[in-house]
């Protein structure tokens, strides 16, 4: 590795995005690529980090945090998808994405993610991040679970390896930050501490090269492949457990993620897989399709007031299907509403879609509360 | 010479002769059914037996004559186009049985888009199911409108009111139970006719017929079944509301039906202590609500059963 020329340490990480760089391949700025080997080379290896699996930073969590717009490098992450039609992926080290090859890679790059928040400006939101692993066993909503699954997932791990908040560098964090809203979203408490959990994220992603699905039905593990039942590899990933649908365009289809960053994860996976079997596997225009969540309101809900009062936007068909369909418009998602006070919201490009319409539904149930 | 709607009873002897032979009953899903959809907490059982009759002998008629046009056609099975076909008369009802495939097809497609194995399972088999109910039932009314009113259905907007006043009833009925009973009242609404397909089958003796309905068509006959039980049950709540003369009110029959029920049902428990069984539809209410409908209204009554190439009135269609 060429040792890197002497520069100032760029400040990289302005905010705070606490999750392994499972985004974006990285910088296409050779001054960076190497910046960041000369991280690598001066850290030691860790040996049990264990990688967070869903983001850590959600809008749930209510920690402020504001991202320097200034920042050269934003701007730069913020063109990164658009650069990345002309980036190649293969000479693009993958080193950052934690499956078993690279273990000691994506540590070191951990490590240097660490060292980043200490130059970091915003010492401040990072001790507010401090608590925040401790305090999130009480975290917002009762119903946060595998949130908090996930903060747990990453104590072991953050107690050691980072000291102040596990900001990530920015380079990783421009996907994330076009998916989350940028100002700092107050969980959905306010009204009733319940959160909607997300079941199933769908997500599309084009590996832009033509591919041999009898090749790499033959050398993958875990892929089926049936020419005459579907012309698409089904492959299956255990962590996160996901789905893919790989079709000999080179499109892709990845399932059954329970956050966007772990989608974006298992998609990076299932590419490398590809990469590795020998195809000119990239990683263009990576899109969540659709989202799904649910949640419990803990009530009974009296269906017939509702669809009556709601004529235009509900349908309730109970010989067909127990539950009411009800159509948001804005923001255009579609929830499904049982008796039982169960709701499932789908239909959602982003997260705050499925926040936003819970939260816009939740009074009108209760008013049809039974009893 | 109205033999076939004035008493469902003494009809074609087709019916009789499978009542008594079937075993086939379907008296305790119809007991839940007529329940959800506005009698009493327990129908009476001998309601029950006769909406089985009615029920089953508008059906296997409706079997016969979509048979008849089925071989008119010259195809092999009863395919739905022979039903909507048969419906095509009766626009309200046609436009119900439509937004009722658009709803199904609705359903599967978000239901689909849930669960990732329905989603895997879907793309298998060729993704080409969305909407494909109401789109052939397009297809087709496309091509026997002659005057284009068949298809001006599809944009129209309109409220359905026999489903505005059913929505009603069901609401003011779930306003007063509490939770145990609120559950049990959506466990009978979720009963239908397509949940027990081959008990239905059976019901209805498909396997006897030379020509035998497809699963689509199937599925629109399950469909049918119920609307003519809820029709029946509509019907009745009107006539016993009827039977109930206000003396005094001049205005009473002009009223609308659900405000009246509402209003008579109050009083009458509150005033005249009645047992818990008048609640319940009689077979005298259904038995007049079919001879009311069958019955043709207007300057022509007198002359109109030439028209009718078959005196059955359907319910459903």
């Amino acid at each position: 590795m060429p040792s890197a020329p002497s520069r100032a340490p760029r400040p990289l990480a302005y905010w705070v995005i606490p999750q392994l760089p499972t985004a974006d391949p990285l910088p296409m700025d050779e001054e960076t690529e190497t910046y960041l080997e000369l991280y690598l080379d001066q850290c030691a290896v860790q040996d049990d980090f264990v990688p967070p699996r869903s983001p850590l930073f959600s809008p749930v969590v209510p920690y402020v945090y504001t991202p320097n717009p200034s920042n050269p490098e934003t701007t730069f992450n913020s063109h990164l998808e658009s650069k990345e039609t002309s980036g190649n992926f293969s000479s693009v080290d993958l080193s950052f994405l934690p499956d078993e090859l690279t273990q000691e890679n994506k540590d070191q790059a951990v490590i240097r993610s660490k060292h980043e928040t200490e130059e970091n400006s915003e010492t401040q939101s990072q001790q507010s991040r401090l608590p925040l692993p401790s305090g999130q066993d009480v975290g917002p909503g009762s119903d946060s679970s595998s949130l908090s699954n996930s903060r747990s997932h990453l104590h072991p791990g953050d107690a050691n390896s980072i000291q102040s908040a596990p900001a990530k560098p920015n380079c990783n964090s421009s996907p994330l930050a076009s998916i989350t809203p940028m100002t700092p979203m107050t969980p959905v408490s306010e009204c009733c501490g319940i959160v909607p959990q997300l079941q199933n994220i769908v997500s599309t992603v084009n590996l832009a090269c033509k591919l041999d699905l009898k090749k790499i039905a033959l050398h993958a593990k875990n892929a089926e492949y049936n020419p005459k039942r579907f012309a698409a590899v089904i492959m299956r990933i255990r962590e996160p457990r996901t789905t893919a649908l790989i079709f000999s365009s080179g499109k892709m289809v990845c399932t059954g993620a329970k956050s966007e960053e772990q989608s974006r994860l298992a998609a990076r996976k299932y590419a490398r897989v590809v990469q590795k079997l020998g195809f000119p596997a990239r990683f263009l225009d990576f899109k969540i399709q659709n989202m799904v969540g649910s949640c419990d309101v803990r009530f009974s809900i009296r269906l017939e007031g509702l669809v009556l009062t709601h004529q235009q936007f509900s349908s309730y068909e109970p010989e067909l299907f127990p539950g009411l369909i009800y159509r948001m418009v804005k923001p255009r998602i579609v929830l499904l509403i049982f008796v039982s006070g169960k709701v499932v919201l789908t239909g959602a490009k982003e997260r705050s879609e499925i926040y936003e319409a819970f939260e816009n539904i939740y009074p009108i149930l209760k008013g049809f509360r039974k009893a | 010479m109205n033999n076939t709607a004035a008493s469902p009873m003494s009809t074609a002897t087709s019916s009789s002769g499978r009542s008594t032979g079937k075993s086939v009953s379907f008296a305790a899903e119809l007991q839940s059914m007529m329940f959800s959809l506005g009698d009493a907490r327990r129908p009476l059982h001998e309601t029950v037996v006769l909406v089985e009759d009615v029920v089953h002998t508008q059906l296997i008629n409706l079997l016969q004559q979509a048979a008849e046009i089925s071989q008119l056609r010259g195809a092999r099975v009863i395919s739905a186009e022979d039903l909507l076909f048969l419906m095509r008369k009766d626009k309200k009802k046609l436009r119900r049985l439509i937004k009722y495939l658009f709803i199904r097809d609705y359903k599967s497609k978000i239901v689909k888009g849930i669960d990732e194995d329905d989603l895997l399972e879907d793309k298998l088999s060729g993704s080409s199911n969305t909407n494909k109910r109401q789109k052939f039932a397009q297809d087709f009314l496309n091509s026997i409108d002659q005057t284009g009113e068949l298809l001006a259905m599809f944009e129209d907007d309109e409220i359905d009111e026999v489903k505005q006043e059913r929505m009603e009833r069901a609401e003011r009925q779930t306003r007063i139970m509490d939770s145990a009973q609120y559950a049990e009242f959506c466990e009978s609404r979720q009963l239908s006719f397509s949940k027990k397909a081959s008990k239905f089958r059976d019901w209805l003796d498909c396997s006897s017929m030379e020509i035998k309905p497809n699963v689509v068509a199937m599925e629109i006959l399950a469909y049918l079944a119920y609307e003519t039980v809820a029709q029946l049950v509509d019907l009745a709540l009107l006539v016993r509301q009827d039977m109930v003369t206000k003396a005094g009110d001049p205005f009473s029959h002009a009223i609308s039906a659900t405000f009246i029920q509402y209003h008579n049902s109050a009083e009458s428990t509150a005033a005249c202590g009645v047992e818990a069984h008048s609640d319940a539809i009689q077979p005298c209410h259904i038995r007049e609500a079919v001879r009311r409908y069958g019955r043709k209204i207007g300057p022509l009554s007198p002359f109109t059963s030439a028209y009718r190439r078959n005196g059955m009135a359907f319910l459903a269609c």
